[in-house]
């Protein structure tokens, strides 16, 4: 990539949000909106400098909860797709629940799952972990497929046991499906932990805005609205980060 | 050269679906010929080299490679494969590549990758990845690997259908010096009649499924072959030849 392309990349935006947040001051001194249905971006700023701490505190706890969660839920999915290889009945089995997980939306499971494991943080991880498995169970399972056939042709010409065709070719051709799944997975979690949080939880980001909600507190809703997104493109970029460096030969191509 | 090296006998074969592709199919092949097969698409050329190097079963009849089944000889790591799409690991090196069959195939004898990157033209390319490499040298590092571990049997299903004129051309001389350093059998799978005259002993014409051998042409010119062979009036009357048999 050029130096001119990366610098529109983050300049671009950049200025959009510039233009975006000095036209909204500048209407809000116009017009006065209500502060408690929109507050300006001083008024937000200002909610962010007072309460900073515990900000930085309940977006920590919901980031820990989405990265825990994230790993159980992919690592989980990984170590299924590679049994779903070796044994078709597991997979005939297990797969149509998978599905059948997938289809039930998360808060419905919500409040079921802060009755079995609580209002801390584990119920928060299990909720993540399972809004991520469901994508990296597909991709795993379609990207330990994507072996092509002359390359397991020759695996067998060589008499490959299964167990060398999966370490040597099937492990490492997956991995590009694996990380397109972990970017949806990252941001699966994120969504996970917070609407846990929502639910039932004394800590996290979700409780300090459903909290704040309360209270009318419209500017730090918006301060921690911004604070948890960070988060999530945070974690989203730093596994677009890993992928590019595991998979460097699509990188350079 | 006269040892009998690969002998078909009586091969039937039909696919699940019930196509049948061959009905009692002998041939015999000699040790360090250089085969080509040609037929109709469809004919089962694919087939048969999976068959001869134990990745299809026959139905009946049976494949022996010196004078053993072809399933054992496979077990011994006899038979090698090069397919149009050379399929190399994209997150291997060159010789990363070419020393994948070591670690599979332990107990067998190997080339050494430097060794076999200067057999293939590739000296100084050990070190690449493969997306960096053209098309051309990517096939030639697929020879590379599937003479690294020192089959007696090449099985080569179209391996240059996907290169360029020009590149074939030199990749067509690369291979008959190659088959000539290590006196490996080939047997090659191609569209091209120029290029199976141009680089084998015999030339099987297979007709449409199910197949027989319609032909066993036993190509007229000595060796080494020059590049100017293909220009002369011989060489265009055995391409002649062959052509008329494949379209009857």
């Amino acid at each position: 990539m050029s130096k001119t392309r990366t610098n529109n990349i983050v300049l671009a935006p950049f200025l959009l949000f510039v233009v975006i947040v000095l036209s909204w001051e500048l209407a809000d001194k116009i017009f006065d909106f209500n502060k408690v249905i929109l507050p300006s971006p001083s008024e937000i700023f200002l909610a962010f400098t007072e309460n900073y701490i515990i900000l930085f505190k309940a977006t920590s706890i919901t980031m820990i909860e989405s990265i825990l969660g994230f790993l159980l839920g992919s690592i989980i999915a990984y170590l299924l797709a590679i049994l779903f290889l070796f044994s078709k009945t597991t997979r005939e089995a297990l797969y149509p629940y998978a599905i059948a997980l997938k289809s039930t939306p998360l808060i419905a499971i919500a409040p079921l799952l802060v009755l079995w494991f609580g209002n801390g943080m584990f119920s928060k991880v299990i909720m993540s972990a399972l809004v991520a498995f469901f994508p990296v169970l597909v991709n795993s399972v379609n990207g330990l497929n994507s072996v092509p056939k002359e390359l397991l042709e020759l695996m067998s010409s060589l008499s490959a046991t299964s167990w060398k065709v999966l370490l040597k070719v099937r492990i490492p051709y997956s991995l590009d499906y694996l990380f397109s799944s972990l970017k949806i997975a990252s941001s699966l979690a994120v969504v996970g932990a917070v609407i846990g949080e929502f639910i039932g939880s004394t800590e996290g980001i979700g409780y300090l805005i459903n909290n704040a909600s309360y209270y009318l507190d419209t500017s730090l809703m918006f301060a921690g609205i911004i604070m948890i997104s960070i988060g999530g493109i945070a974690f989203f970029g730093f596994i677009s980060y890993l992928e590019q460096k595991v998979i460097f030969w699509k990188r350079d191509k | 050269m006269d040892k009998t090296h690969i002998e078909i006998s009586n091969l039937s074969f039909t696919y699940d679906s019930g196509i049948e592709i061959f009905k009692n199919l002998s041939l015999s092949i000699k040790k360090g010929e250089f085969i080509s097969i040609v037929g109709p698409s469809g004919c089962g050329k694919s087939t048969l080299i999976r068959l001869i190097g134990d990745l299809l079963t026959p139905t009946r009849g049976e494949i022996k490679v010196e004078n053993e089944l072809n399933t054992k000889a496979r077990k011994k790591g006899k038979f090698s494969f090069v397919f149009q799409d050379p399929v190399l690991l994209p997150w291997r090196t060159v010789e990363e590549n070419i020393s994948l069959p070591s670690e599979i195939l332990i107990s067998k004898e190997h080339y050494n990758p430097l060794e076999l990157l200067k057999i293939v033209g590739l000296k100084d390319r050990g070190k690449m990845y493969p997306h960096q490499l053209s098309g051309g040298m990517k096939q030639r590092v697929a020879i590379a690997r599937a003479l690294s571990f020192k089959p007696s049997v090449l099985l080569m299903d179209e391996p240059f259908s996907a290169v360029d004129e020009f590149t074939r051309k030199i990749l067509n001389q690369e291979l008959l010096r190659i088959w000539n350093e290590t006196g490996v059998t080939i047997i090659f799978i191609t569209h091209s009649v120029s290029e199976a005259i141009f680089l084998s002993d015999r030339v099987f014409v297979l007709s449409s499924a199910p197949s027989t051998l319609k032909m066993d042409y036993h190509v007229p010119f000595s060796r080494p072959r020059e590049k100017g062979l293909e220009e002369s009036i011989e060489f265009i009357r055995s391409k002649k030849c062959l052509r008329q048999e494949l379209i009857i």
